[in-house]
């Protein structure tokens, strides 16, 4: 070794104090890094001696600077103590709410953040008309098929009607979408359109992005709205497209507006909807949209109303109304059917009761169930957004919005998360003082189970603020089917004197 | 907070009543302690916080002026307390044989 490693060495000593000295509590820091450093002095001066380089008496240098690490994690220890949060906080009915909270803002923020959800929020905000009814043939077991000829639709119209005040009519094709109203519609991709009455934007009382009736004035070229995707995919999202004429299969046409993603629940799926003042008589079967009159409205049962309506020819159809919101239920719809399905299923899994049986004859005061309810009561209203919100960032987070991907997997987890938070709220309940709220700890297992029948097996908990011990029985017996609690007197006191003055 | 540890029935550690012999017989700073007993730093020094935690030995700097004579940093010093010394008599019956470990008479006259 060279005398020109001496100062590489010296700092190298003086750096595994400096980090070393990081350790140590600040309030003691710099005196602790003025002993280490006086007896460094020393130790290099009793182990090196000052005119020659010794590996050995190095050696021996670092060594001693490395127990400063040992030193200053003792000294650590020795301070540490009186900062940690004392254990009477922990498994406090405040903790649990506070920890709910915290859940429910996180889950809140993931849902604002998410573009799925913000479109359904969206569109919950702008919702369809009430006393809609999609009309189908009862004859059809599949209610997303077109059943209505465009004959019945003009007859329908055409008639004085009890039960509606509106009709509209659409069926879906497949057509060409071109900028250019002279192109022949080859070599364009083809787009699903529905041809409708003029009347269906109005029936359903849908808005319109970009929407400018004065453009349509005069000209008698029918209408065309666009769907979003069809409007950013051929229209390159221009926000100035209302106006434009252009090609929709063989029909020349302006466009009126574009319709918001996903606003579109019903039957077919549809890029464009092309407004015709009559559909064509030849054509086929689509779908008719009614609005419903009042008497019409006192006729729904269960979402529906059974019609029964008469052909050109007096023959009779039997036609089922069905309530358009039943269609495509919303998140909200889903999460309150989930929510029922989970009550319902929530006996299946775990017990309801809240386990207040105590072993001592004395009743529990008004203000103690009180606070039992009131937590109980809190945790449930924490958990349900804390559901609601959550199902939705999975339901949302990977799947395009308005997919029947994402109904579904909001459906499952609501009624998952449902199921198993309830279940949890209820077991957190039974393990909870209920005088202080406190989660009961130290389980200890009292007895054997062989002599369930001949002595007390289970196990017990106690209340580390010394109010409660929890018998849990081992095996339900007929005289020890569930757990008790035994309220403890003074004489239990010395056992939590360090606790009780938390 | 109270400590059994100050009372004279204070059971130490091997380790701990050789470093509390070691201060005793005038070995009164951290590297004498060392070089004395023959254990680490790592050692030496948590057991000493531990002791002076215990109020078992007492700390004091050196004074800047003599250490400036002597051309060195000053040095920290450690010495008994009275409950110190009392558990340090509760130990030496407890082990005999420190007594023949470190040579007390030599050291105090150094």
């Amino acid at each position: 070794m060279t005398p020109g490693f001496m100062p590489l060495l010296r700092l190298f000593d003086h750096a595994l104090l400096q980090a070393a000295s990081l350790v140590v509590p600040r309030s003691r820091r710099a005196e602790w890094r003025q002993e280490w450093q006086s007896e460094l002095w020393h130790v290099r001066r009793t182990c090196i001696p000052t005119d020659c380089v010794s590996w050995p008496g190095e050696q021996q240098v670092i060594s001693f600077c490395l127990g400063a690490f040992q030193d200053a994690f003792c000294l650590r220890r020795q301070t540490l103590p009186m900062r940690l949060p004392r254990p009477a906080k922990q498994g406090s009915a405040a903790q649990c709410i506070l920890a709910l909270c915290i859940v429910m803002l996180a889950c809140y923020v993931i849902a604002l953040l998410l573009p799925g959800v913000r479109a359904e929020r969206g569109l919950m905000v702008g919702q369809v008309n009430p006393g809609l009814v999609m009309i189908h043939n009862a004859g059809y077991s599949d209610d997303t098929s077109p059943t209505i000829r465009p004959r019945q639709y003009r007859m329908w119209k055409a008639r004085k009607q009890q039960y509606f005040d509106g009709f509209a009519f659409y069926r879906v094709e497949s057509n060409s979408v071109s900028q250019e109203p002279a192109s022949s519609g080859a070599n364009v991709a083809a787009w699903g359109v529905a041809h409708a009455s003029a009347n269906l934007f109005v029936l359903l009382g849908l808005p319109l992005r970009f929407a400018d009736p004065d453009r349509n004035a005069g000209d008698g070229l029918p209408s065309v709205i666009l769907s979003e995707q069809l409007w950013t995919r051929e229209f390159s999202a221009k926000p100035h497209v209302a106006g434009t004429v252009v090609r929709v299969g063989k029909h020349i046409a302006r466009i009126a507006g574009v319709a918001p993603n996903g606003f579109w629940k019903l039957p077919g799926k549809v890029d464009a909807w092309l407004l015709e003042p009559e559909p064509e008589t030849a054509s086929g079967a689509g779908y008719v949209v009614a609005h419903l009159t009042p008497a019409g409205a006192a006729e729904m049962w269960a979402q529906c109303v059974h019609i029964t309506a008469y052909g050109p020819d007096d023959s009779e159809d039997d036609l089922l109304g069905v309530s358009i919101e039943d269609y495509r239920p919303g998140p909200w719809s889903i999460y309150l059917f989930a929510l029922l399905l989970a009550l319902l299923a929530l006996p299946a899994i775990t017990s309801v009761s809240l386990g207040e049986l105590t072993v001592s004859p004395q009743r529990t005061s008004w203000s103690r169930r009180l606070s039992r309810w009131s937590f109980l009561c809190t945790k449930v209203a924490f958990l349900l957004p804390i559901v609601y919100f959550a199902s939705l960032d999975i339901a949302y987070a990977f799947t395009t919005p308005y997919s029947n991907a994402s109904a579904y997997i909001q459906l499952i987890s609501t009624f998952g998360f449902t199921l198993f938070g309830l279940r949890w709220v209820l077991r957190d309940q039974r393990q909870r003082c209920p005088v202080c709220l406190r989660l009961v700890e130290h389980p200890a297992q009292v007895g054997q189970a062989s002599r369930t029948f001949l002595a007390w097996n289970g196990t017990e908990l106690m209340c580390m603020d010394g109010h409660t011990l929890l018998h849990v029985p081992g095996m339900p017996t007929s005289w020890f089917d569930a757990q008790r609690w035994l309220y403890l007197d003074t004489s239990w006191d010395f056992l939590f004197a360090g606790s009780l003055g938390d | 907070m109270a400590r059994d540890i100050k009372s004279a029935d204070a059971k130490l550690s091997h380790t701990a009543a050789l470093i509390l012999h070691a201060v005793d017989a005038g070995f009164v700073y951290g590297f004498s302690i060392m070089e004395m007993t023959g254990l680490p730093s790592g050692t030496v020094y948590p057991a000493m916080r531990r002791l002076e935690r215990d109020e078992l030995i007492r700390s004091h700097w050196e004074r800047q002026s003599i250490a400036d004579a002597e051309q060195r940093p000053p040095r920290k010093y450690y010495k008994l307390t009275p409950a110190g010394k009392s558990t340090l008599e509760a130990s030496r019956k407890r082990y005999p044989l420190l007594e023949r470990l470190i040579p007390s008479e030599e050291a105090k006259s150094v």
